[in-house]
């Protein structure tokens, strides 16, 4: 899998530059912006819980607080009733100043009281406020609040919230009630018996102050259990007597005061736990995980949003970033490119000093390569034209030897006007292969050194031979390669005439238009050429080199090539017995000085010019 | 366009695109919205009777974040007037109905009509005609089995002998389909062991003579079938001077409870009134939030309380949800 994305991340192809910037700059960017969303996510998750953790818990302390100062107050009305009321009157004799002074301590505190009142030892009612009749057939020796009492004497008792079941005050309500209950001393004249003092307070109090901490719509809820995990308030509280609910109360009513993870039917939450003095009651803030999450949401959607903006703006800002680092790159590149295709030839300066420096690098570069390859251009034509130069100059020494050694023979014969002629004609050979040096010469001088030639020849070789000259006068006014005819009327003086010694040699010479080139050839009824060695004859130049100047016709077909170009050259038809005809093919092109030039300094016309400069 | 150009184009309008969504979001964030606005329509609702079915409403409400309201009928009698406040309702918005249907001519019709535009679940049946209310889903205890349960207790306090015994049958009407079932659920039980109905009566007592027990012939055992019924026998038993009868009931309210208090009744059959409330409106939440849902009748328990055992601590539960 490594080997597989390596060798993808190796063939990926270099992209341009501003691409791999903005690229590296936006994953770079990204990442960074990625890791500060992630960090302040979590630093304000962390937060968020330590605050909603904290605020509960405030609120649990200030709540418990609230009510222990309630259940103070109601201890307080016990202890006044116990230590001022009762203990000071006797039931005997001051029954209505003791209801009188109940009176006034139930109306001052009668918002949390539902009743006052004392029973004795048997449950008998000695005493209540406010003053309503007794339910008929009630014994409340039986009740919880009654014999937590007598049991514990030294003690108040608080009992978990019930229907109160003493009294009938003809509304047809039950009245919902907290009972704190003591055991009193009771004086009836001369006995003292022990009674039970009943403070019932009014359920609705605690379940007021509970019922505020509750109106959160966050999840949270706080409820209030007694120590043995009994319920006395409940958000939820008929949803959990009619089944439709539970509390882990029982479990929580044995930890201590502080902040718990609990986990209740596959739940993790967090659960507050504030203890109230002297009941042992516990109060308990629930903080369920979607409470946590509740408020996250606001903070993802918040942290989501400043990341998409953040993300906007950086890939504008490293647009414009990598287009202005890139910008001189790509205007060099691209000046460069046009450069290549000739578009223009200037090289772009610009940007920051090292691609500045960089610019004026290769301008230099291409300065030095463009003087580089006028003088290889140069030096080559010069080496053609040396080239050509030796190939001519191949031609001289054999004839100019054979010529003079005619000369000297005819002198010697006193054939003085016979070596006239030939002196005549070995002048005008001359001047005309000289030409001021020119390589290019119209036809008709190349005509005219093939007569030249011929004329010297005929002498040399006592007329053994007839030459006929047969040109279209058209093709006079053509270019001609210099010295191309008299190599082919040499091969055809060697053979087709010597070496065909039984027949009248003829050698004609033709020039004619063929297919708007220029066609000159030369015939003879030699002895021909054998089929297998033609086609060696232009390709081989050491094959055929068994008589003649040594001038070959290989040399006559390059030298046309060099000039004009390989579509022209020698064409040889040959059939042994009957005679060859050496083709020489070149284009038409007119002679004149200008001409001339071009093709001498080695441009090579093509059809369309050729037609052009007709 | 450079290919680069169209990247950077299409990368800012996709996040563009993201951040309008997200905004669009973010406004439209409808956490702590309510799932919809429920009406309630019984008769009389400020009655005690429905105090735990109110309690169980809000409860529900509160769980299932529902705009509840207990629409003020007074104490509508006729059909005309229970369609003229469900369509005023269907009107102001609600999204679904909880209604006590009369047992009226025309109820049922009315229902079928406008059950198609909203949910209506009801709480009761309405009047007996062949069986159409059948076709409503229905949150109620078994009727039927309640009154078999009222008979039983009658049976258990005669040694399930009930030879020559005379029974009086009061029911608020005998016309809705719950009150017959209950009626025929008692009586079934109660003949079937030799006991004899004398008389029956039906009536909106609070319209009548508290002493209307005084008119009817003495019987051993008096049965009342509803709660109005129960509080009606209970005040007639309490304040005048009718002989000495049993009196056994079906009843919610804490005046019904009263009379069991008092040692006027022997025993009451108490309908989970809460869950009455909360199951209905828990149902309808379901039908809210998902539109594929179709209301189902749901079934709710009863308790059978005997005079010594009212102060039990599962029977102050109870209590716990009659005096809210």
């Amino acid at each position: 899998m490594r080997d597989r994305i390596y060798r993808y991340l190796k063939n990926i192809a270099p992209g341009e530059i501003q691409s791999m910037i903005m690229i590296v700059f936006s994953v770079i960017s990204v990442s960074i912006v990625l890791c500060v969303g992630i960090v302040m996510y979590l630093r304000f998750s962390t937060v968020s819980r330590e605050d909603t953790i904290e605020n509960t818990q405030k609120l649990v302390e200030q709540t418990g607080e609230s009510l222990e100062d309630y259940l103070v107050n109601m201890r307080q009305v016990s202890d006044t009733a116990y230590y001022n009321i009762i203990k000071g009157n006797d039931f005997s004799g001051k029954q209505a100043e003791l209801q009188k002074e109940m009176n006034l301590l139930y109306q001052a505190n009668k918002e949390n009281l539902r009743s006052i009142a004392i029973y004795d030892s048997k449950g008998r009612l000695m005493a209540a406020e406010p003053v309503v009749s007794e339910k008929e057939g009630t014994d409340v020796t039986e009740q919880e609040w009654f014999w937590q009492a007598v049991e514990e004497v030294e003690n108040i008792h608080f009992s978990t919230p019930h229907v109160q079941n003493l009294f009938d005050d003809g509304s047809f309500r039950y009245y919902w009630v907290i009972s704190s209950s003591r055991v009193v001393e009771l004086v009836n004249g001369s006995d003292s018996d022990r009674g039970v003092l009943l403070v019932d307070m009014d359920y609705s109090s605690v379940s007021r102050m509970m019922n505020q901490m509750n109106k959160a719509d966050n999840g949270q809820y706080y409820y209030l259990c007694d120590n043995s995990g009994e319920i006395i308030y409940h958000p939820r509280q008929a949803q959990i007597n009619n089944g439709l609910g539970s509390e882990n109360s029982y479990f929580v009513s044995t930890l201590k005061d502080g902040v718990y993870d609990e986990e209740f039917e596959g739940e993790d939450r967090k659960i507050i736990v504030n203890t109230i003095s002297y009941t042992g009651w516990k109060l308990v803030g629930v903080i369920p995980p979607e409470s946590f999450s509740y408020k996250m949401i606001d903070i993802q959607q918040f942290i989501a949003m400043f990341l998409l903006l953040i993300a906007m703006m950086l890939i504008l800002v490293n647009r414009v970033v990598s287009a202005r680092i890139s910008s001189p790159i790509l205007k060099l590149n691209q000046s460069v490119m046009e450069y290549e295709t000739g578009e223009n030839p200037e090289i772009y300066i610009g940007g920051s000093l090292e691609i500045r420096h960089l610019g004026e690098s290769i301008q230099n570069s291409y300065q030095r390569n463009a003087a580089l390859m006028q003088k290889v251009v140069v030096e080559q034509n010069e080496r053609r034209k040396s080239e050509l130069d030796a190939l001519q100059s191949q031609i001289n020494p054999h004839f100019l030897y054979n010529a003079l050694d005619s000369i000297t023979w005819m002198i010697e014969g006193e054939r003085n006007d016979d070596a006239a002629f030939t002196v005549t004609q070995l002048a005008k050979l001359f001047r005309i292969s000289l030409s001021k040096g020119h390589t290019v010469i119209s036809v008709k001088d190349e005509i005219q050194h093939a007569k030249s030639y011929m004329n010297i020849q005929k002498i040399r070789y006592k007329d053994a031979f007839t030459v006929v000259f047969d040109i279209e006068p058209e093709v006079f006014n053509y270019c001609a390669v210099k010295l191309t005819l008299q190599p082919l009327l040499e091969n055809a003086i060697n053979y087709g005439i010597i070496r065909g010694e039984d027949e009248d040699g003829e050698i004609r010479v033709m020039g004619r238009m063929e297919e708007g080139n220029v066609v000159l050839a030369v015939q003879d009824n030699g002895i021909g050429i054998p089929e297998e060695e033609v086609e060696f004859l232009l390709t081989d130049s050491n094959r055929v080199r068994k008589q003649g100047s040594g001038v070959g016709l290989v040399n006559v077909n390059n030298r046309i090539q060099i000039l004009f170009g390989k579509q022209y050259g020698l064409k040889i038809e040959s059939e042994p017995d009957e005679g060859t005809t050496v083709s020489i093919c070149i284009p038409a092109v007119l002679y004149n000085e200008k001409n001339r030039g071009i093709l001498e300094k080695g441009y090579q016309f093509s059809k369309e010019e050729i037609e052009d400069r007709k | 366009m450079q290919i680069r150009k169209k990247i950077f184009i299409l990368a800012e309008t996709v996040l563009a695109v993201m951040v309008i969504i997200l905004a669009l979001i973010m406004i439209g964030d409808n956490r702590g919205e309510s799932l919809g606005r429920v009406s309630v329509i019984v008769r009389n609702p400020d009655d005690n009777r429905w105090s735990a079915f109110k309690h169980g409403l809000k409860m529900a409400a509160q769980d299932y974040n529902i705009d509840l309201m207990v629409v003020s009928t007074g104490d509508m009698q006729k059909a005309e007037d229970e369609r003229r406040i469900m369509e005023h309702e269907i009107k102001k918005g609600a999204d679904a109905l909880i209604v006590e249907p009369l047992p009226r001519v025309g109820t049922n019709e009315m229902l079928e009509e406008l059950s198609g535009k909203t949910p209506i679940m009801l709480i009761g049946q309405g009047m007996s005609e062949s069986g159409k209310t059948e076709k409503f889903p229905v949150t109620e205890p078994k009727q039927y089995k309640m009154g078999e349960v009222l008979a039983n207790e009658i049976l258990k306090d005669n040694n399930r002998d009930m030879t020559g015994k005379t029974i009086g049958v009061v029911s608020e009407t005998t016309d809705s389909e719950s009150a017959a079932q209950r009626i025929e659920g008692l009586r079934t039980f109660l003949e079937a062991s030799g006991g004899k109905v004398k008389w029956s009566v039906s009536g909106d007592f609070g319209e009548v003579d508290d002493d209307f027990l005084g008119e009817q012939p003495q019987v051993d055992i008096i049965a009342a079938m509803d709660d109005n019924s129960m509080t009606m026998v209970g005040k007639s038993m309490s304040e005048n001077d009718f002989p000495k009868a049993q009196v056994y009931g079906i009843g919610n309210s804490s005046e019904a409870i009263y009379y069991l208090d008092s040692d006027v009744a022997e025993c009451l059959v108490v309908p989970d009134e809460f869950n009455l409330g909360y199951q209905s409106l828990t149902e309808v939440a379901e039908c809210l939030k998902h539109s594929s849902h179709q209301l189902k009748s749901q079934e709710i328990s009863y308790q059978t309380i005997r005079a010594g055992e009212l102060f039990s601590k599962k029977n102050q539960q109870i209590l716990f949800t009659v005096s809210q």
